[in-house]
């Protein structure tokens, strides 16, 4: 009986395993996922990306602020090095590129409405990237094994293609992007899972024309003639975005995890690390803009209280600090990020109109960039007039041709406060507004303000194509002045 | 036949068969002090009848008529052969057998053998060498005490996390913490975190290893299989080594029950501290700042100025002067206070056992704690004559209470306080916190230290069952079957809080945490004997089994975030439940058939052949069976040569060779998507976004095809014993190489992803180790016993995957100092930036700055990997007095500090005030661009620039340190009462004892204590990531046996 018990527990031990074995799928993620539940990543990723560290790097470097503390004091005297992983690894490449790729891939046949809303998603990511570090990887990027290690190429063939080594411009990117979005036959079109203008593909078309607008004026000191026929062709399809209503911003909200980051930088996390420029400050009251001002920054106690741009002393304290406002983070973290804006398109308009001499009165076009700008941060329609009234030397265009642009970016600096990646790409562009050395300036030459964000210690210690040692931060990238 | 079985039944003592009865003797055994020796095994020649002591040593025991000798034998003691004679009564004195000549061990899945049989090399520690020392974390317990072990503990924090690694590290990405087994029963040794999110992956002190759950008051012996020949049987999961733990039996008095009762009572300090300047105050550039946590203000007693910052509106800044113990006075002293009883009874066959212990410790940092309550019951029974059964289960109730360290901690901001900051007297006040409740801390954004430890605990209450069931069965005389179910399960329940206004989450938050694990093994082993196989003298024990595994484990979390009552800790009290919330589930199942066959040629020539396959479900399901065989060989040359000589007692020679495979994680076959979240600790974005939904690819890439890994293994060793055993030398070799490893290896982030699965990339272990040990002075009184062991272990990353030079070590890292394994070197480097370097190897200046030239990235920042460590203990016997201490050494091996980095960077180290207010010059070289020559850098900068740019820096390399350092570990003096005393209190044995743990360390070329892992039990070493500092224990204990 004993012995037999112990044959059963044998038998038992040696019966068939296969199915007890087969317990490798995993209850934690899905396999497969609809392209509605991607697109709100890649999006919120875009404005997350331009509102993270690169925004806090170059807003300081722009002198939009001044850091006073940790990382954002570091970025103001200009030690970048060893900073920008987080934002390269998991808020361009990983992530947003690799998964607006996999709409590209997945749903260019038969959901063209989703692969042309990723490529204009995917055109703005590349343009930061190239923008910010030059040389990027690109027409080999964010593809998985398809290529272990990614090319870096050149901002000019970023820009402009290279058909001998395989790169489509970023033009041609959001061609290719316009294009599917005017195709008819998708099996999912976008509807709420676009946060940002929920569905409604005209809107986008209408994103991809500024986008080419965007490029087109970045490249214009050394291509003028791509710059000239892509805006003149922009111009006369008339359909980029032409009110502040229609702006390219992405949406966030104020529950916890759902704020943006200005706000949970600024007003959460790191409460004590950035503020008002000094200098900043300084070029409003010369411009007697402070009312604008005030609706970037807070005037605690009725006061504007700013801090210099790398400046030993005590910073004030806390609670006198003029920092971000709502208009930038909102009450709750709620204020959107904006990318591409009106005001920022008659800005561009009024530049090639005075540069390029494309079609429109630059003069009108940048007054219209002031007044969509003034509107757009909530000053009222009097406040509006008063200011036109009063400040006429201001808004009107006078001098040569370079006083004149000077004008036009300086105030296109001025409403890109709390977007600084584009008022740093302007000034390296244009080298407007001029912008002194900060105090007790450090990194990698302390004589010049770094004209490029050093390389990512991961790229560079796991790519054997990332140029290592990297470039110091004071060689010019291919578009700047 | 019958020898070999009568030996085997002689080595385990667990049988006792009767013999035809002609007649009874008795008698008593004593050692050579006249000391009664219980459980002393007796038998008669020839026969597999025998019996065994009681507790005072006395045996009696039925002789067949035929009958001439008894052999008398005890665990450490030579055996004596009797010739009865015509005598009734027999009293034995048996000598001790200095060193190990009939050790037994306890070997892979639960099976006696006798040491000398072995072609492996294991380190036997017995339980009392452990117990009683102030220490509740077993693995620390080991620490110096065995050759090829590497152990560091993550702090001095109440139950926190250690790291143990056997003969270095073999497998690039998988656990290289060895498989505990107890009884025959894997258990967990995992680490569960909590809070792996923004607010704890930097710095944070990871939770205890679950060997913690142990008490040590229970092991009756530990053996450590350090290879894989010894490990072969277990399979996969013990190719990392097995540390076997053997709890204690009952039975070790015939009948009769014993009591035992055991108390200790410790202190602990903090210990380690990096030294502090106090001449300079909070501020930069010599002017005050009441903001910073920097000193580099103006000097004490410098006359207030509104230059200097000290007058402020007009009036002087309040008590600005110095308070040099606010770092040291953070701590206190905390204790450990542990009690156990047991109470045993029966005897070698039929026995019980009970005990119920219980640790509380109050941890050197205010409102943490750790309290362990263990409950345990085992007994053994035959079942008519050809059964056994026996089992035991234990409960552990164990809790814990902590804080988080990291990033914007108090306990980050704590590291090099600003000079002149009161700190104590927030605690005193009670003004960490304001009338409402916030925090209150002049540093903006920053916990006031005594705010994150009050108001923002994690707790962690665990309780867990461990326990296994066995039935052995003699079918034959020849053959036994058994079939041992064990179970360990346990479910950790955490609680976390961030109260309102913390500076990491300023709108506070709850988490609810459940961490569950199961894991079920059953194991059917068949044994089978033959003796005088072929020849004379050669005996076979052949074992055949199947061993049935499953592991589970799910976390599960609800958080709740933006509290909405201050102080109010239930979930319910968030207004947003998505982030962090979630749940984990992973299953794995593994079934694996294995045999071993042992020769044995008259004692003295030993081979072993095992074998084992395994099947997994991690695997691919059509390539999901792999096999793996091993070799040992063991030769006792004094014993076949017969050189047996009073000079030379006993040499053996031994080798070995070994196969390992083992499975892959779960679920890594297929690409997955994941639920998208953006950012880190000072702004992040979680998803859902609303009503949407967020997901992505995975950083992860799945792999294209997937096998098992393997690694392979030889070893060599030899054991010495001379003088009548009296010293002893026990040498092993050894070498492995691990190929075709499972790794997710990195690839470049803008290739979209951060790691691919992959089979690829070589590992190598090479190494040597010594252990010895001699009777010094063996005198009637005194006796000097002294146990060393050396090990040298060298590894070295042979090869990646093509086009990968390097790749990070999983787990959270800091980028920038990331741990890594890199072609070329051994495993573990810290890869971060390094200042480029002259020709000649001097570090170049920026001629614009006076500073170093921007750093490169990639290079090797440090090399954790010691040269050699030793340890060495030694025991003074004098009367009833006894005396022990350890000191272990490790040479070489480096660690990156950032606790260390942060006292310079604030100012706050001792250095840093030396010459402050002089112009510094870096040391290194300028390059002439005109010449292409370097002259030496004599560009002036400021003693801050020099301290907190110039050689600051938390990853820069001028915060690498040596770690070679000498701890004196442990320090015991024990005193036992007289049996003349004890016998008036009617007790049978009386202990007292005081002991000390981390008496002191020299660390020459390290402000800190190097030996600091922060990461804890993991395959990240060598960072310091401004941790909780190492503890001191001083305390004493009683031992009463009743």
């Amino acid at each position: 009986m004993k012995k037999l018990s112990f044959l059963f527990l044998i038998f038992i031990s040696f019966t068939s395993c296969k199915k007890f074995l087969d317990v490798n799928t995993t209850p934690n993620n899905p396999t497969a996922v609809p392209p509605n539940t991607i697109l709100p990543t890649t999006t919120i990723g875009m404005g997350f990306a331009n509102s993270n560290d690169l925004d806090r790097a170059t807003s300081a470097l722009a002198q939009h602020i001044a850091g006073v503390g940790n990382q954002t004091a570091a970025y103001d005297v200009y030690n970048l090095d060893g900073n920008f992983d987080n934002q390269w690894n998991g808020e361009i490449y990983g992530i947003n590129l690799s998964d607006l790729q996999i709409l590209i891939d997945q749903y260019s046949e038969t959901s063209p409405a989703y692969s042309g809303i990723a490529k204009l998603e995917m055109a703005y990511l590349f343009s930061i990237a190239t923008d910010i570090w030059g040389e990027v990887p690109y027409s080999q990027a964010a593809q998985g094994l398809k290529f272990t290690n990614p090319r870096f190429d050149k901002q000019e063939d970023i820009y402009q293609g290279n058909s001998v080594l395989g790169i489509t411009s970023l033009f041609d990117l959001v061609k290719s992007g316009l294009a599917d979005l005017a195709k008819t036959s998708n099996v999912f079109v976008p509807g709420s899972d676009d946060i940002v203008y929920k569905g409604d593909r005209t809107k986008w078309a209408r994103m991809g024309n500024t986008l080419l607008l965007k490029f087109a004026i970045q490249i214009s000191n050394k291509n003028p003639a791509l710059a000239t026929s892509t805006i003149a062709s922009v111009i006369t399809g008339n359909n980029y975005i032409n009110s502040n209503a229609l702006d390219f911003e992405v949406p966030f909200a104020a529950p916890v995890g759902n704020q943006n980051a200005l706000y949970t930088f600024n007003n959460l996390n790191r409460t004590g690390d950035q503020m008002l420029s000094t200098r900043l400050l300084n070029l409003e009251k010369s411009l007697n803009d402070t009312v604008r001002l005030a609706k970037f920054f807070t005037k605690p106690n009725g006061v504007f209280t700013s801090f210099d741009n790398g400046a030993t002393g005590a910073a004030p304290a806390l609670a006198t600090r003029s920092k971000y406002n709502t208009y930038l983070t909102g009450t709750s973290g709620e204020a959107p990020i904006r990318l591409l804006t009106y005001a920022q398109v008659k800005f561009i308009l009024a530049e090639s109109a005075l540069i390029l001499g494309t079609t429109g009165v630059a003069n009108t076009l940048y007054q219209e960039g002031i007044t969509a700008s003034m509107q757009k941060v909530g000053m009222t329609a009097a406040e509006i007039s008063n200011y036109f009234t009063t400040n006429p030397t201001v808004v009107t265009l006078s001098g040569t041709t370079e006083q004149q642009r000077a004008q036009i970016i300086t105030q296109k600096y001025i409403s890109w406060i709390g977007n600084g990646i584009e008022a740093y790409n302007d000034y390296r562009r244009t080298g407007y507004p001029p912008l002194t050395l900060v105090n007790n300036a450090q990194g990698d030459n302390p004589n010049v303000i770094p004209t490029r964000l050093p390389y990512t210690i991961t790229e560079l210690s796991s790519n054997p194509n990332a140029p290592n040692p990297r470039p110091k931060t004071d060689v010019k990238l291919w578009f700047a002045k | 036949m019958r020898k070999l079985v009568m030996l085997i039944m002689a080595i385990t003592l667990s049988v006792s068969h009767l013999w035809a009865q002609e007649r009874t003797m008795t008698g008593k055994v004593t050692d050579d002090k006249g000391a009664p020796i219980p459980g002393a095994s007796v038998i008669v020649k020839g026969t597999n009848s025998g019996t065994t002591t009681n507790a005072d040593g006395v045996f009696s025991i039925s002789v067949p008529a035929k009958a001439t000798t008894l052999v008398v034998s005890s665990i450490n003691m030579q055996d004596v052969e009797i010739v009865i004679g015509n005598q009734s009564v027999l009293n034995v004195t048996l000598q001790t057998s200095a060193k190990n000549l009939q050790e037994v061990v306890i070997t892979a899945l639960g099976i006696s053998r006798d040491k000398r049989s072995l072609g492996y090399a294991s380190q036997n520690i017995k339980g009392e060498e452990l117990a009683n020392k102030g220490e509740v974390n077993i693995v620390n317990a080991l620490q110096g005490k065995v050759a090829g072990v590497n152990i560091t503990n993550a702090s001095g924090g109440a139950g926190s996390s250690t790291n143990i690694n056997i003969r270095g590290i073999s497998s690039f990405t998988g656990s290289n913490q060895p498989l505990f087994v107890i009884d025959g029963i894997p258990i967990s040794n995992d680490v569960d975190r909590t809070n792996s999110g923004p607010n704890g992956t930097l710095g944070d002190n990871q939770p205890a290893n679950r060997a913690i759950d142990l008490d040590i008051n229970n092991v009756e012996s530990i053996n450590i299989l350090k290879g894989p020949a010894a490990a072969a049987l277990y399979g996969s999961r013990a190719s990392a080594g097995a540390i076997i733990v053997t709890t204690k039996k009952g039975g070790s008095g015939k009948g009769k029950a014993e009591i035992i009762v055991n108390s200790n009572y410790s202190i602990q300090s903090a210990f380690g501290l990096p030294k502090v300047q106090n001449i300079y105050g909070q501020g930069a550039g010599g002017v005050f700042n009441s903001t910073t946590n920097n000193s580099f203000g103006p000097k004490f007693g410098s006359t207030p100025s509104i230059a200097n910052g000290l007058i402020v509106s007009g009036t002087p800044v309040a008590n600005y002067n110095a308070f040099p113990d606010n770092i040291n006075d953070f701590f206190r002293d905390g204790n450990t206070f542990e009690n156990n009883v047991t109470i045993n009874t029966g005897d070698a066959v039929r026995n019980q056992t009970f005990s119920l212990g219980n640790v509380t410790q109050n941890g050197i940092l205010y409102n943490t704690n750790f309290k362990r309550t263990d409950l345990r019951f085992g007994a053994n029974a035959p079942v008519g004559e050809k059964m056994k059964v026996g089992g035991s289960i234990t409960y552990t109730n164990t809790s814990q209470k902590g804080t988080i360290g990291g990033n914007n901690s108090g306990l980050a901001s704590l590291l090099g306080l600003a000079r002149n900051i009161d700190l104590t007297s927030y605690r005193v006040n009670g003004t960490y916190k304001n009338p409402n409740g916030t925090n209150n801390y002049l540093l903006p954004g920053v916990d006031n230290p005594y705010f994150d430890q009050y108001e923002n605990p994690l707790t962690s209450n665990l309780n867990r069952f461990t326990g296994y069931a066995n039935v052995g069965y003699d079918m034959f005389k020849w053959l036994n079957i058994s079939y041992r179910l064990g179970g360990d399960i346990y479910t950790d329940r955490r609680k976390q809080i961030f109260a309102i206004s913390s500076g990491r989450v300023p709108t506070g938050n709850v988490r609810e945490e459940m961490f569950f694990r199961s894991e079920i093994n059953g194991d059917l082993i068949i044994r089978a004997t033959k003796n005088h196989l072929f020849l004379d003298g050669l005996s076979l024990t052949g074992l055949v089994g199947q061993n049935i595994n499953q592991r589970k484990f799910q976390d599960l979390a609800v958080q709740g975030d933006a509290l909405a009552i201050p102080g109010f800790y239930n979930a319910s009290n968030g207004s947003v439940f998505t982030v962090g919330s979630g749940e984990s589930t992973t299953l794995r199942r593994l079934v694996g058939y294995y045999g071993q066959a042992s020769f044995n040629y008259n004692n003295y020539l030993f081979l072993e052949l095992t074998g084992r396959s395994d099947q997994s479900s991690t695997l691919p399901k059509d390539k999901n069976t792999y096999f793996y065989p091993s070799a040992n060989i063991s030769f006792v040359f004094t014993d076949a040569l017969k050189i047996k000589s009073d000079i030379f007692s006993y040499g053996k020679v031994r080798a070995n060779y070994a196969k390992v495979g083992r499975d892959a994680d779960p679920y890594l076959l297929n690409n997955l998507y994941v639920s998208e979240a953006f950012g880190n600790n000072v702004a992040s974005f979680t998803f859902p976004f609303g009503t949407s939904a967020g997901f992505g690819a995975s950083s992860r890439i799945a792999p294209i095809v997937l096998s098992p890994e393997f690694k392979t293994s030889y070893e060599a060793g030899v054991n010495l014993q001379f003088f009548k055993n009296r010293v002893a030398l026990d040498v092993t070799y050894y070498s492995e190489d691990s190929k075709s490893q499972i790794i997710n290896v990195a690839v470049p982030p803008s290739t979209g992803f951060s790691t691919f699965t992959t089979n690829i990339g070589e590992l190598t272990n090479k190494g040597l180790e010594i252990t010895a040990s001699a009777t010094v002075i063996r005198g009637k009184n005194f006796t000097w016993d002294l146990n060393a062991n050396f090990t040298r272990q060298r590894n070295l990353v042979v090869s990646i995957a093509p086009g990968v030079d390097n790749t990070f070590i999983p787990g959270s890292r800091f980028t920038g100092s990331v741990a890594s394994f890199k072609t070329g070197y051994p495993y573990g480097v810290i890869i971060g930036n390094v200042i480029p370097r002259s020709p000649d190897g001097q570090r170049i200046i920026n001629p614009a700055s006076g500073l170093y030239q921007p750093t490169v990235a990639g290079g090797i920042l440090a090399d954790p990997n010691p040269d050699y460590q030793f340890g060495v203990t030694n025991i003074i016997n004098y009367k009833a007095f006894n005396l022990g201490f350890t000191f272990d050494f490790t040479k070489g091996g480096q660690v990156l500090s950032f606790t260390a980095a942060t006292y310079k960077a604030r100012g706050a180290l001792d250095i840093t005030a030396v010459d402050r207010e002089q112009p510094h010059i870096l040391p290194g070289v300028i390059l002439d661009a005109a010449s292409g020559k370097y002259y030496p850098n004599n560009i002036q900068i400021s003693g801050q620039t020099n301290w907190s740019n110039g050689m600051g820096g938390l990853q820069s390399e001028f915060n690498v340190f040596d770690a070679t350092v000498l701890h004196l570990r442990e320090l015991t003096l024990g005193y036992n009462a007289p049996a003349s005393f004890t016998k008036d209190l009617k007790l049978a044995g009386l202990h007292f004892g005081i002991f000390a743990r981390n008496v002191f360390y020299v660390a020459p070329n390290s402000p800190i204590d190097p030996q600091l892992n922060t990461q804890g039990a993991g395959n990240i070493r060598g960072l310091d990531l401004q941790g909780v500092p190492n503890a001191r224990s001083i305390g004493f204990n009683i031992k009463i046996t009743i």
